[in-house]
C-alpha cells in the first residue's frame, strides 16, 4: 500500500517540506527537536505534526506527561525586583541595621512578609538581631539557598518554564516549596502538566523525500509575491511554492443584477430590436384611461368594485383631457362618429374621473394613441394592480407586457405576422397556433398559443385590432394592433421557480444564489 | 369568463354529431370557447366572449356548433317585429305605472312541450344563472322567473306594492312573510334584496286572481313558482332595467326552448308608459337593427379580398343572414344575438367563418425605430454602477401595510396613497419609498452571510395636490448596507461614487429625519432641490424591523438628477 506521491508532494506546505528533507524515515521527532534543529516555534511544530499525520507520513511513537513549572506574576516580579529575602539583605547591607517595622515601611512590604523572610534568613544564620532588636547581617557566606532560588528564577524567565526532569533533586525540592496549586497568585511558580509526544516518520516518507529532492523543492519556496520583492527585485532569488489549486475557494459576496430583472430587461431589449419604443406612465390612473377609453362599458361586470383598487384620497382627478372626454363619452352613448351604435347608456362623467391603481397595461397603449407616430410601434412592461388574493399564481401587483402597432399596413395577416415574431423571438416557440379570442376593446381578437420547447403548449398572449370606438375618439384614424403577452410563466421557467411570489422575493440569500437558465 | 357545464350525450345529440374531446376543442375555438375540464358525463366549458350570452347554455352553444358543421339555421316563427305583432290569445301582462322608476321592464312568454326531464331542468337553472348573474349583473339588470302556467290565470299583473303589507310564502320558505321580511330573513332576500331596498314600493307579480307568481328580482312563490320534472306547460318572465338586454335574454331563452322541442307562445306586455319599442310589446320580440360594413373594409382589416359568396358563406356558418349590394354588406343579426355594434363585428364573424387556418402570417414591413424609455435608460446606468459598488439588485412589490410602510418607519404617512377598498390590510398602501422594502428584505435575511448590500430601482408614488391626479409617480433608487461597521462614511462614499459617474453635482445638508440617527442623516441636494437622503438608520427603526445589524440606507429620486 503506497501513497500518491505526486499528489502528496503537490499538497505539501513548506514547513512539511523542511521536516521531510531534514529527517529520514524512521527518525523520531518532537516539538523541542524541531525548535532546536529547524528554528520552528511551538505552534508551527504542532501544526506540521498534525498535517504530516493526516497525510500518513508521521505516526505517534510515544507519549508521556511532563510536569512544568511556570513563573506566576509574583514570580516575574521577583525576577525583576528581587525576592523579599534578597531585598531585605540588600537593604541591611546598604542602610545598616534596621528594625523590622522600618524595613517593612522602607520596602513597602507587609510586616508579616518581612517577618517570615527575616525568620528564614536568621534560621540559616545569615541575619541576626542586635541588642536594640534591629536586624543585622550576621554571616553573608550562608546565602546558598537564596542564590539557588535566584538561579531558578532566572532560568525560568529565560526559558519560559522549568521542566521537572531538568531539575536536580535539591532544585526540585526547592521549587516545589515555592509552587502552589494551579493559578495560585501568592507563589512565584505554578505547576503545569503537558503531554510530550514523540513522533516517528513513516516509511512513506522515503518516496516523498526523493520526489522532493528530484524536483528541487526545499521548503524555502516563497508563498506570496510581495510588492517588496518586486521593488527590491528579490523575486529573482526565490522560487514560488506550488499551490494546491483544487482547494475549494472562499465565497465572494459580489454585486449582482437580479435574475428576474435581467429577464425583464432581455424582453425589453428584444422588443426594442423589433422596432418597438418603450412607454411609461403613472401608477395611479383614472377610470377614463383604465377602461372608458378602451370602450369598456361602465356597467361591464369586469368593472365591479371588487376588480380594481380605488384610491382613498383624492377620490377623483380634477379633469379629463378634452376633446377626448367628450368623444369617448359619445362613443359609449351612441357611437359618436365611429359608425358604431355605442353601448346605449348615459355615460357617467363623475365616475370616469375616479382614481384607481392601474389594473391593466393597455391603459398606456390608449394614452399613447393621441401622441403616437404613424407608423409607430410601442411597448411597456408595466406594473399593474389587481384585486386578487395573493397566492402562487396571483399577485396584488405584477408586470404586464403590452403594446401597440399603428399604421396603414396593420391588418389580420400582418397581425399574425407580429404574433409569430413574438412567439419565435421572445418565447422561442417551435410551433404557433392562432385562435379567435375576446377582448372588449379589440375586434377581431386573436389569442396566440405556442409550443414552447420546455413548457409545451400554452397561451402566450392576447391581441387584436383596436375597435374604431377606441381609436377614433382618441384621434387615430389608422388601424392599431394591440397586443399583450404573458411572460410570467416563461420567467418562472427561466428562473427555475414555480411560485409567482418568488419573483419579488425579499430573501437576500435566495436572490443572491438565483440565476437564469 | 362564464363557465358552463353540459352533458356530453345531450350536447352532441343537439349538435347532431359525435366528437372526440380534441375535435370539440378545435371546433370550440370558433365559439371563443375552450374545454376547461372533462368529468364524464359532464364537460366543463369556458366561453370567453362576454357579448355572446346566447352561447352560455347547452342548447345555445350546440346551435352554433351545429350550424358551423353545416347544419341548417333554425327558423323561429314566434318572434314579433315592430311591424308584426304575434297573436297572444289571452296571454297578457299588465304593468303598474309606479314601476317606471323602480324596475320598469318585463318580458314574458309561455311554452308547451314534452314533460320536463332532469337534464332540461338542470340546463334551465344554468341558463337562468348565467343570464341573470353574469349578463344581468347579479340580477340588477335581468332577473328571471319560471312558473307552471297551468296555475296562472291571465292577465298577469306586474305591480308595485307596499313591501310591509304584501305577504306570501316564498319558494324555500316554510311560512308566509312580507316582502320586507323576505329581504331580511330569506337567503335570496339577503342576497338580492338590496336591488330594490331603496324604493318605497317593491315589484310584485301576481295573476288576475291575486295568486302570487313572485317578488322579482328576489324570489318565486312556493305555489306557482315551483317547477318540477314532468311539467309540460311553463310561463317564463324576465324583469329588468334595460330593455335591450332584457329582450335579448328573453329571445335566448325562447330559442333554447324551441331548440329543445317546445312550442313558444308569445305574451303581450301592456305598459302604461312608453318604452323604446312602444307601450305595447309582444315578446319574444325581434328588436335588433341590421348592421352594415363595406367589402373594402373587410379587405382592409383582414388583409385579403373575398368574393361575395365566400363572405355570405362565412357569415352563414356563423348563423348570420346577410346580403351584399354594391359592395355593402348588410347583416341581419340572429334573434339571439345583439353583438354587432359596429361593422368590425361583422368582419370578425367573416374571419371566424372563413376559418383562422385560411389566414397566413405576413411579416410586417413598416420601419420603426426601437428605443428604451428615458427612465429605463437612466435606470440601467444606475443598476450598472450599483452593481459595481458591490450591491445586489432586488425587485419588490409596491403594495404594503400601514405597519410596514408607516409605523415601522416612524413617519406620518401623510403623502402615502391609501387604497379605499383594500382586500387585506397587508396590501393597503402604495409605497412612497423603497426603504421599507429594503428593510423588509434585511429583516428576513439575518442568516445570509454578511455584509449585505442591496438596492432596487423602481417606482414610488406620492400625493401631490397640484397634480391633476392628486399624486405623482417617481423613479427611485433605494439602497441599503447591513454590516457590523456600517457607518455614514461608507454610504457617503457610495453616494459620491455613484453621482460622480452619473455626472451629477450635489451637496449634502444635515437633515432631521425620524428614520435616521440624528446628526447622521444627509439630504442630497441637486441643483438646489432636495433629491434624496442618506444616513445611518435609527436603531429604533431597526428594532421595529427586528434587525440586529447596523444599517446605512439611502434613496434618490432619479427623475430629479
Amino acid at each position: 500500500m503506497g501513497i500518491d506521491v505526486a499528489g502528496t508532494v503537490r499538497g505539501l506546505h513548506p514547513l512539511e517540506v523542511r521536516v521531510l528533507r531534514a529527517y529520514p524515515a524512521g527518525a523520531l521527532v518532537t516539538v523541542q527537536k524541531l525548535e532546536e534543529d529547524l528554528s520552528f516555534n511551538t505552534g508551527q511544530a504542532n501544526q506540521v505534526f498534525s498535517w504530516l499525520s493526516t497525510k500518513g507520513l508521521l505516526e505517534e511513537s510515544s507519549r508521556r506527561t511532563v510536569r512544568l513549572f511556570e513563573l506566576t506574576d509574583l514570580g516575574k516580579d521577583w525576577v525583576n525586583r528581587g525576592t523579599p529575602e534578597e531585598r531585605i539583605l540588600e537593604h541591611l547591607r546598604s542602610k545598616g541595621p534596621s528594625s523590622l517595622p522600618e524595613i517593612a515601611v522602607a520596602l513597602t512590604m507587609e510586616s508579616k512578609d518581612a517577618g517570615s523572610a527575616f525568620g528564614a534568613l536568621s534560621r540559616e544564620g545569615v541575619l541576626g538581631m542586635d541588642a536594640e532588636k534591629r536586624a543585622v547581617v550576621k554571616d553573608p557566606s550562608k546565602i546558598g539557598r537564596i542564590q539557588k532560588i535566584r538561579t531558578l528564577l532566572n532560568r525560568a524567565a529565560e526559558q519560559g518554564y522549568l521542566a521537572e526532569d531538568e531539575l536536580s533533586p535539591e532544585e526540585l525540592n526547592l521549587i516545589q516549596g515555592m509552587s502552589k496549586k494551579r493559578m495560585a497568585t501568592d507563589s512565584p511558580f505554578r505547576t503545569v502538566e503537558r503531554a510530550e509526544v514523540e513522533y516517528r516518520l513513516t516509511r512513506d516518507v522515503e518516496p516523498v523525500r526523493k520526489e522532493l529532492e528530484q524536483r528541487g523543492i526545499t521548503g524555502d519556496e516563497v508563498g506570496a509575491l510581495t510588492p517588496e520583492m518586486l521593488v527590491k527585485k528579490t523575486w529573482k532569488q526565490v522560487t514560488f511554492r506550488k499551490y494546491n489549486i483544487k482547494i475549494p475557494p472562499t465565497r465572494v459576496l459580489m454585486g449582482r443584477t437580479n435574475a428576474y430583472c435581467d429577464f425583464l430587461r432581455s424582453v425589453k431589449d428584444k422588443l426594442c430590436s423589433l422596432g418597438f419604443e418603450e412607454f411609461d406612465g403613472p401608477l395611479v390612473e383614472t377610470e377614463f384611461w383604465n377602461s372608458d377609453a378602451l370602450f369598456m362599458p361602465q356597467f361591464h361586470s369586469a368593472r365591479d368594485i371588487h376588480d380594481v383598487y380605488y384610491v382613498k384620497d383624492p377620490t377623483h382627478a380634477k379633469m379629463i383631457e378634452q376633446p377626448y372626454l367628450d368623444q369617448v363619452a359619445a362613443a359609449h352613448e351612441n357611437g359618436w362618429k365611429t359608425g358604431s351604435r355605442g353601448w346605449r347608456y348615459t355615460f357617467d362623467r363623475e365616475f370616469t374621473r375616479r382614481l384607481i391603481l392601474r389594473s391593466q397595461g393597455t391603459v398606456l397603449s390608449a394614452k399613447q394613441l393621441p401622441r403616437a407616430k404613424i407608423p409607430g410601434k410601442y411597448f411597456g412592461i408595466v406594473r399593474c394592480f389587481r384585486y386578487d388574493q395573493v397566492d402562487a399564481t396571483h399577485l396584488s401587483d405584477f408586470y404586464q407586457t403590452e403594446g401597440i402597432v399603428i399604421g396603414e399596413s396593420v391588418n389580420l395577416k400582418t397581425h399574425l405576422g407580429f404574433l409569430r415574431m413574438f412567439a419565435e423571438e421572445i418565447a422561442g416557440a417551435t410551433e404557433v397556433k392562432y385562435v379567435p379570442g375576446y377582448f372588449p376593446f379589440t375586434e377581431p381578437s386573436i389569442e396566440v398559443h405556442i409550443k414552447h420547447p420546455i413548457l409545451g403548449w400554452f397561451e402566450l398572449g392576447g391581441s387584436g385590432i383596436f375597435r374604431p370606438e377606441v381609436t377614433e375618439p382618441l384621434g387615430v384614424h389608422v388601424p392599431v394592433l394591440a397586443w399583450g403577452i404573458g411572460i410570467d410563466r416563461m420567467a418562472l421557467m427561466h428562473l427555475g421557480l414555480n411560485d409567482l411570489r418568488e419573483l419579488f422575493s425579499y430573501n437576500i440569500e435566495n436572490v443572491r444564489l438565483r440565476k437564469g437558465k | 369568463m362564464p363557465k358552463i357545464e353540459v352533458r356530453r350525450d345531450r350536447f352532441f345529440q343537439l349538435i347532431g354529431k359525435q366528437m372526440t374531446i380534441e375535435e370539440l376543442e378545435q371546433t370550440l375555438t370558433s365559439a371563443k370557447g375552450e374545454v376547461d375540464e372533462v368529468d364524464e358525463p359532464i364537460l366543463k366549458l369556458e366561453l370567453n366572449d362576454t357579448n355572446r350570452p346566447d352561447l352560455w347554455s347547452t342548447a345555445g352553444l350546440a346551435r352554433l356548433l351545429r350550424i358551423l358543421g353545416g347544419g341548417e339555421r333554425p327558423v323561429y316563427g314566434f318572434f314579433s317585429r315592430p311591424s308584426e305583432m304575434k297573436e297572444v290569445e289571452n296571454r297578457t301582462v299588465q304593468v303598474d305605472p309606479e314601476l317606471k322608476n323602480i324596475r320598469p321592464y318585463i318580458c314574458a312568454f309561455a311554452v308547451q312541450g314534452p314533460p320536463l326531464d332532469e337534464a332540461t331542468l338542470i340546463d334551465l337553472i344554468q341558463s337562468q344563472e348565467k343570464l341573470c348573474e353574469n349578463y344581468g349583473r347579479k340580477r340588477k339588470s335581468i332577473a328571471m322567473g319560471i312558473y307552471r302556467s297551468t296555475l296562472i290565470q291571465y292577465p298577469v299583473r306586474y305591480d308595485a306594492v307596499d313591501p310591509d303589507q304584501t305577504r306570501f310564502q316564498p319558494l324555500g320558505g316554510d311560512r308566509v312573510l312580507s316582502l320586507r321580511e323576505i329581504n331580511r330573513e330569506h337567503p335570496k332576500g339577503q342576497e338580492y334584496g338590496s336591488i330594490v331596498d331603496g324604493f318605497p314600493k317593491f315589484p310584485f307579480l301576481q295573476d288576475s286572481r291575486g295568486e302570487v307568481l313572485s317578488f322579482p328580482p328576489v324570489i318565486n312563490s312556493a305555489a306557482i313558482g315551483a317547477v318540477e320534472e314532468g311539467d309540460t306547460e311553463l310561463f317564463v318572465e324576465l324583469t329588468g332595467t334595460d330593455m335591450d338586454s332584457l329582450l335579448l335574454a328573453t329571445s335566448i331563452m325562447a330559442c333554447d326552448f324551441a331548440d329543445l322541442g317546445y312550442t313558444v307562445l308569445p305574451v303581450q306586455i301592456q305598459y302604461p308608459y312608453d318604452t323604446p319599442y312602444g307601450p305595447t310589446i309582444v315578446t319574444p320580440f325581434y328588436f335588433q337593427k341590421p348592421q352594415q360594413t363595406e367589402k373594402t373594409a373587410v379587405e382592409k382589416l383582414l388583409g385579403e379580398s373575398f368574393s361575395d359568396e365566400k363572405i355570405l358563406q362565412a357569415l352563414a356558418r356563423m348563423g348570420c343572414r346577410a346580403e351584399i349590394r354594391s359592395g355593402t354588406i348588410t347583416l341581419y343579426p340572429p334573434e339571439y344575438r345583439n353583438d354587432f355594434l359596429h361593422g368590425v363585428d361583422i368582419i370578425e364573424d367573416v374571419m371566424i367563418g372563413v376559418g383562422m387556418d385560411h389566414f397566413k402570417p405576413v411579416t410586417p414591413t413598416d420601419f420603426t425605430v426601437g428605443r428604451l424609455s428615458e427612465a429605463e435608460a437612466v435606470a440601467r446606468k444606475v443598476v450598472m454602477l450599483m452593481v459595481g459598488l458591490g450591491f445586489q439588485e432586488m425587485i419588490f412589490n409596491y403594495l404594503g401595510s400601514r405597519k410596514d410602510f408607516i409605523e415601522k418607519m416612524q413617519i406620518s404617512g401623510d403623502e402615502m396613497i391609501q387604497i379605499a377598498n383594500p382586500l387585506s390590510e397587508n396590501y393597503e398602501f402604495l409605497r412612497n419609498s423603497i426603504l421599507p422594502s429594503l428593510l423588509q428584505a434585511e429583516s428576513v435575511s439575518g442568516s445570509a452571510p454578511y455584509p449585505h448590500h442591496i438596492f432596487e430601482v423602481g417606482k414610488v408614488a406620492k400625493k401631490d395636490p397640484e397634480d391633476n391626479y392628486g399624486s405623482k409617480t417617481y423613479n427611485h433608487l433605494g439602497f441599503l448596507s447591513a454590516q457590523a461597521d456600517a457607518g455614514f462614511n461608507l454610504i457617503s462614499a457610495q453616494l459620491a461614487a455613484l453621482l460622480y459617474y452619473l455626472n451629477v453635482e450635489y451637496t449634502l445638508e444635515e437633515t432631521e429625519d425620524p428614520r435616521f440617527i440624528p446628526g447622521r442623516a444627509g439630504a442630497v441636494y441637486v441643483q438646489g432641490k432636495p433629491a434624496g437622503v442618506i444616513g445611518e438608520l435609527s436603531p429604533a427603526v431597526l428594532e421595529n424591523w427586528g434587525i440586529e445589524v447596523p444599517c446605512t440606507a439611502g434613496e434618490l429620486c432619479l427623475d430629479l438628477l
